[in-house]
């Protein structure tokens, strides 16, 4: 299983004209094995860019990333990522998609079936195997996504705002899928997002990340029995916490913004 | 299985599978619409013909031209080069696709790895949009040069006239390629060469189709013309014998059949389009 760390984690991206823009600044955190952590931020803080540098997608600027002590260095076996838009494969049926991670491995075509069909039917998709993405509603489309993340039997998954995209109700039945598949497999799960609920809800920690550039602000850890609602007692003290911090740092950001047109201006 | 079970299958019913509720019969009316504008050309044209328009002799009307295909049996030129139309048909059309399907193959292959060698890509590209702007028509000269007169230089006409743009439209493609489906693959475990066979070549297969799909009218010109001054049968014979006997109702004959096959192989680029090549780059 495994345990992630970041010491001092910086990355700048070139920039239009030779300027460069620094999107992360000293990020320093560490997840432990099983863990369900939920980053939390506005748009633009960086939370994506730490996804990419974690999955081995991006190389960093400064700092360093260990995963079970061993420096990431491009994408790691048992290591997986769900996007925000899904990113299925509008070419493949569903089950193609699911079994994409163990083709590109090139794990037998009979194994690959029967490690697919039982992740289709974990996923609840089994009458869709042979559907298209294209003919799937949002919800269905992201149980895919999961379950191309599932089949791999990963230690370690990395959600970028995965369920952002879908409605009230749906949204709801995948928090509670997400749950029941992390109690099954107890992978370590690290969820970008920027709903203050959803991070309550799902995580047992919550860390506060800030914009331009993004550094970590707060850390909450979340004392709360599972099953939750957003109804238990205590639910709104962490509520009010985040949503304070997070006013602060929007106040704070605009009025930076402010200091700059103004300064600018003069 | 569980509630919940029960309640996540009813999340999410498949788009794509609920019937369009449609008030009008579509296809009938749609196929009806493109009729009406025919009716009243041919309709004016035949009598204006049966009123005595001088025009007609050089204009014969469809239904002189028409039954002229009848008359000759369905068969054009005389004694031994006489050659039945469907032939003529299948000639020019098997050479215009054969041109598209290697020239397709070829720029895809061109393009591909144009985009991965990175700095070669600058070298060869300027060649490559030098050559493009040329019409395929430009090419018949040197064809019968390479090739002599017969198929090579006719599918060697829509190779040159589609290879070139179909090598700038791939290079495009991949750089339009979704860079979150790129990382998906990477993340996991695809190596650079499955990045590239499993995710960039299927991506940007749409969009170089499209390309293929438009300039398939300026190959089907091509062929034609290439078949009018060199390469002796075909359609674009067809024509030029027509011309040779000043026989206008073999020129229109033709015309006519230029006309239906080019739009028939259009249809079937469609078609390929809707059921294999569907996907879009968003």
């Amino acid at each position: 299983m495994t345990t992630l760390t970041c010491q001092r984690v910086g990355k700048v991206w070139p920039g239009a004209g030779g300027t460069s823009v620094a999107a992360l600044c000293d990020i320093d955190m560490t997840v432990e094995n099983g863990e369900f952590v939920a980053i939390l931020g506005p748009s633009g803080c960086g939370k994506s860019t730490l996804l990419e540098l974690i999955a081995g997608l991006e190389p960093l600027s400064s700092g360093r990333i260990t995963l079970d002590g061993k420096p990431v260095a491009g994408p790691a076996p048992g290591v997986v990522m769900v996007f925000q838009d899904h990113s299925l494969f509008p070419w493949l049926t569903v089950q193609d998609n699911v079994g994409f991670g163990l083709a590109m491995k090139k794990v037998p075509k009979p194994q690959r079936e029967a490690r697919v069909n039982e992740l289709l039917d974990r996923v609840r998709l089994s009458k869709f195997a042979n559907h298209r993405p294209h003919q799937l509603s949002g919800g269905m489309k992201q149980r895919v996504a999961i379950g191309r993340a599932l089949v791999e039997s990963p230690d370690f998954i990395m959600m970028d705002e995965p369920f952002a995209a879908l409605d009230f109700q749906t949204r709801v039945l995948m928090q509670k899928f997400l749950l029941e598949v992390w109690l099954e497999f107890r992978p370590t799960i690290i969820f970008v997002t920027h709903h203050i609920d959803e991070a309550v809800l799902l995580a047992d920690r919550v860390v506060v990340m800030s914009a331009g550039p993004g550094r970590i602000i707060d850390e909450v850890r979340i004392d709360l029995p599972r099953p939750r609602r957003m109804t238990d007692p205590g639910f709104n003290d962490y509520r009010a916490r985040l949503t304070e911090t997070l006013e602060r740092e929007v106040t704070r950001a605009h009025a930076e913004d402010e200091g700059l047109a103004v300064a600018s201006a003069a | 299985m569980s509630d919940r079970t029960e309640a996540l299958d009813g999340a999410g019913a498949p788009v794509a599978e609920a019937p369009a509720k449609r008030v009008v019969p579509s296809w009938a009316w749609v196929l009806f619409k493109g009729l009406v504008p025919w009716a009243v050309v041919i309709t004016i044209w035949e009598l204006a013909a049966a009123s005595g328009w001088s025009g007609s002799v050089l204009f014969p009307p469809p239904s002189a031209f028409l039954s002229y295909a009848i008359e000759s049996d369905f068969r054009v030129g005389f004694g031994g080069d006489a050659m039945p139309i469907p032939i003529a048909i299948l000639v020019s059309a098997l050479r215009v696709l054969a041109g598209l399907a290697i020239g397709f193959a070829a720029a895809l292959a061109t393009g591909i790895l144009i985009s991965a060698s990175g700095s070669f890509s600058d070298m060869i590209l300027p060649l490559v949009r030098g050559l493009a702007p040329i019409a395929p028509i430009a090419w018949i000269p040197l064809g019968i040069v390479l090739f002599g007169i017969g198929n090579p230089t006719a599918v060697f006409v829509v190779f040159m006239g589609v290879y070139f743009i179909l090598t700038i439209s791939t290079v495009a493609a991949v750089k339009a390629v979704d860079q979150r489906l790129i990382k998906t693959a990477r993340s996991f475990g695809a190596s650079k060469g499955q990045v590239w066979t499993r995710v960039i070549f299927p991506a940007v297969l749409p969009q170089v189709f499209t390309m293929l799909r438009i300039n398939f009218f300026a190959a089907w010109m091509a062929v034609l013309a290439a078949e009018m001054v060199g390469v002796k049968n075909g359609l674009g014979m067809m024509i030029i014998l027509g011309r040779e006997m000043f026989n206008t109702k073999l020129i229109l004959l033709g015309m006519c059949i230029v006309g239906a096959t080019g739009y028939a192989v259009d249809v079937l680029l469609v078609q390929i389009q809707r059921k294999i090549l569907w996907w879009q780059q968003s």
